[in-house]
C-alpha cells in the first residue's frame, strides 16, 4: 500500500558469537556479512555523518571494534550498540543493503579517507 | 424474484453457500461474523482458519455472488478473516531470555491483548482529526469490533470533551490504570489527569513518558483495534509512536484546502519513512450543504485529499461534509456515530472503518514483519 512495501526488506539479522560482524538476509534472496568495523565507521549517526557531507567524520582505530547489542527501532531500522560505546546510529534496511552490496566500494573509500587524514585502522 | 435488501436476506443468501469443506453452509457453521449494510453496500466477513485463507478465495467470491443476487445491492465486499488463534504482532507477548527473540526485544512498547493499533494523524491542527478519530473508533465498534481510544494529544486532549467524559480513571492494583468507558469504548486521555482549563507545559521527555504510560500501564484488555488520536505535526509523540509502538497502520485526515494538504503530505511521508502502512486519507469538511437553501458550497475547496491520495498511491477512505450536526454533537459529547447511528454521516464513518478493517484483516496494507534479530 505504501512505498515501504516495495522496498528491500531484511528477514533476519544475526550477530554471530564472535560479535565482530552482522549477517543480514534480505527478502530478495541476498545475504551479506558486514564487519563491525565497517558498520562502526559508516554509522548513519550524526556523530559520524554530521549534518552535511563536509561535516562527515572519518573514524580511526576501529579495527577491533565489536558489537554489544542490536535493537529493533520500530519496523524500519536497527540500532547497533558497539563495544566502544557508540550507539546513536539507526541503520535503515536500505542502508544496510547498500553497505552489504557495495561493501568493497565502502571499504576502499574508508581506507582512502584514513590515508588522506593520516589515520590508521588501529 | 429478488428479495429486498436487509440483514436477514443477506443471511438467507449466505445460507446457500457451502462451508469451506463443502459441508453445511456459511451461516449455520457460524462463519459469518458480521453483516454491515450502508447505502446499498453490503460488507461481511467470513472466518476461516488462517492457514487456509489463501486457498479459500473461491469461497469468498461465491459468497459475494450469492449476496449480489439480492435486489437493491450496489456492491458487496466480503473479507476472509483469519481465526484469532493466529494472533497479530501487537498481541504477541514478549519472549524473554531466549537467544533468538523476536524483533520486539528491547524498549519496544508491547500492548498485550490489542490486535491492531491504528494512528489517526494529520499534518496540521484544526482539521477535525479528533472528531474523526472518535467517530472512526465508534465506526469500528458499529461493525462489531472491540475498540479502545487513546488520546495521544498530551498538550490539547480533546477526547474527554468529545465523548462527554469527566472524572479521574481508577487505579487498579500496582500502577495499572483502568481506562474510562465512553459509548462502549475503552478510553484514556491526558485530559482525565489534568483539569480541562489547566495547560500541560512540558518538554518532550515528559510527554514521551506520559504517552508510554498511557500505552503500557493502562489495562486495555482484549481489543480488536486501539485507535490513537495523534497530536498534529511530526514531533516527539510521532517519533515515539513510530519507533516504539507496533503500529498496524495510520489514517491521515485533511481538509481539502491546499494549506492543510501540504502538511498532510508531510504526515504521509513521515509514516512511509518509518515503514508504517498508511491505510488511507480521509477528507474532512469536504463540502457544505446550506441547510436553508440546499446550495452546496465547497468552503475549503473539494476533492483535494482524494486527488492527493490518488496521486500519491494511497487509498482514499471517504469524504465527510462540514455539517452543523457533526460539530454540535461533537461539542456536546455525543458523537454522531453513537448519537445518530442512522444519519448519513454516521454511515460514512462506518464505511471508513469498514475499509480500514478490511485492509488490516486482508493483509493488503503492505505491512511486513520486522526481521528476526538473532544474537548468538
Amino acid at each position: 500500500m505504501s512505498d515501504s512495501g516495495k522496498d528491500i526488506w531484511p528477514t533476519e539479522i544475526k550477530l554471530a558469537a564472535g560479535k565482530r560482524a552482522l549477517t543480514i538476509a534480505f527478502d530478495d534472496g541476498t545475504s551479506f556479512e558486514i564487519p563491525a568495523e565497517l558498520l562502526r565507521v559508516m554509522s548513519p549517526s550524526a556523530e559520524v555523518q554530521g549534518h552535511s557531507p563536509e561535516q562527515r567524520v572519518t573514524v580511526g582505530n576501529k579495527r577491533n571494534v565489536g558489537i554489544r547489542d542490536v535493537r529493533a527501532i520500530g519496523n524500519y531500522a536497527v540500532q547497533i550498540v558497539f563495544d566502544d560505546g557508540h550507539d546513536t546510529g539507526f541503520y535503515r534496511w536500505a542502508y544496510l543493503h547498500d553497505l552489504g552490496r557495495h561493501e568493497s566500494d565502502h571499504w576502499q573509500r574508508y581506507l582512502d579517507d584514513l590515508a588522506a587524514k593520516g589515520l590508521v585502522r588501529g | 424474484m429478488p428479495a429486498e435488501l436487509s440483514r436477514a436476506t443477506v443471511l438467507e443468501a449466505l445460507k446457500t453457500v457451502a462451508g469451506p469443506d463443502g459441508r453445511g453452509n456459511l451461516v449455520d457453521l457460524g462463519l459469518v461474523s458480521e453483516v454491515v449494510l450502508a447505502n446499498r453496500k453490503v460488507y461481511f466477513s467470513i472466518s476461516v482458519p488462517a492457514e487456509r485463507a489463501a486457498k479459500l478465495e473461491p469461497l469468498r467470491l461465491a459468497a459475494e455472488a450469492a449476496v449480489k443476487k439480492i435486489g437493491g445491492v450496489d456492491s458487496v465486499s466480503a473479507v476472509l478473516t483469519a481465526e484469532r488463534s493466529q494472533g497479530a504482532p501487537a498481541a504477541k507477548p514478549v519472549a524473554g531470555g531466549a537467544a533468538a527473540r523476536p524483533a520486539a526485544r528491547n524498549a519496544q512498547i508491547v500492548v498485550p491483548g490489542v490486535k491492531y493499533i491504528v494512528a489517526v494523524a494529520s499534518g496540521k491542527g484544526g482539521v477535525g482529526k479528533s472528531t474523526t478519530a472518535v467517530n472512526l473508533a465508534l465506526g469500528f465498534q458499529a461493525i462489531g469490533r472491540k475498540v479502545g481510544l487513546l488520546d495521544a494529544d498530551i498538550y490539547g486532549p480533546s477526547v474527554p470533551r468529545l465523548l462527554g467524559l469527566s472524572g479521574k480513571p481508577q487505579i487498579l492494583q500496582g500502577r495499572t490504570i483502568k481506562p474510562m468507558t465512553g459509548y462502549g469504548l475503552a478510553v484514556m486521555s491526558m485530559g482525565f489527569l489534568v483539569d480541562e482549563g489547566t495547560p500541560v507545559i512540558w518538554r518532550g521527555p515528559m510527554v514521551i513518558s506520559a504517552l508510554t504510560q498511557m500505552l503500557k500501564d493502562v489495562a486495555w484488555g482484549n481489543l480488536d483495534v486501539l485507535v490513537v488520536d495523534m497530536p498534529p505535526g511530526t514531533g516527539d509523540v510521532q517519533i515515539t509512536m513510530a519507533q516504539q509502538v507496533p503500529l498496524a497502520g495510520a489514517v491521515i485526515v485533511s481538509t481539502p484546502q491546499d494549506l492543510a494538504l501540504i502538511d498532510a503530505r508531510k504526515g504521509l511521508a513521515m509514516f512511509q519513512q518509518v515503514s508504517v502502512p498508511v491505510l488511507g486519507f480521509v477528507e474532512n469538511m469536504s463540502y457544505f450543504i446550506c441547510p436553508s437553501c440546499g446550495t452546496r458550497s465547497d468552503i475549503f475547496s473539494h476533492g483535494g485529499a482524494r486527488h492527493d491520495a490518488e496521486r500519491l498511491g494511497v487509498p482514499f477512505l471517504g469524504e465527510i461534509p462540514l455539517h452543523m450536526e457533526i460539530r454540535e454533537k461533537s461539542d456536546l459529547g455525543t458523537p454522531i456515530v453513537a448519537a445518530a447511528p442512522d444519519s448519513p454521516h454516521s454511515a460514512i464513518y462506518r464505511d471508513v472503518a469498514t475499509r480500514c478493517w478490511a485492509a488490516l484483516e486482508g493483509g493488503t496494507t503492505g505491512a511486513k514483519a520486522a526481521p528476526r534479530i538473532v544474537i548468538e
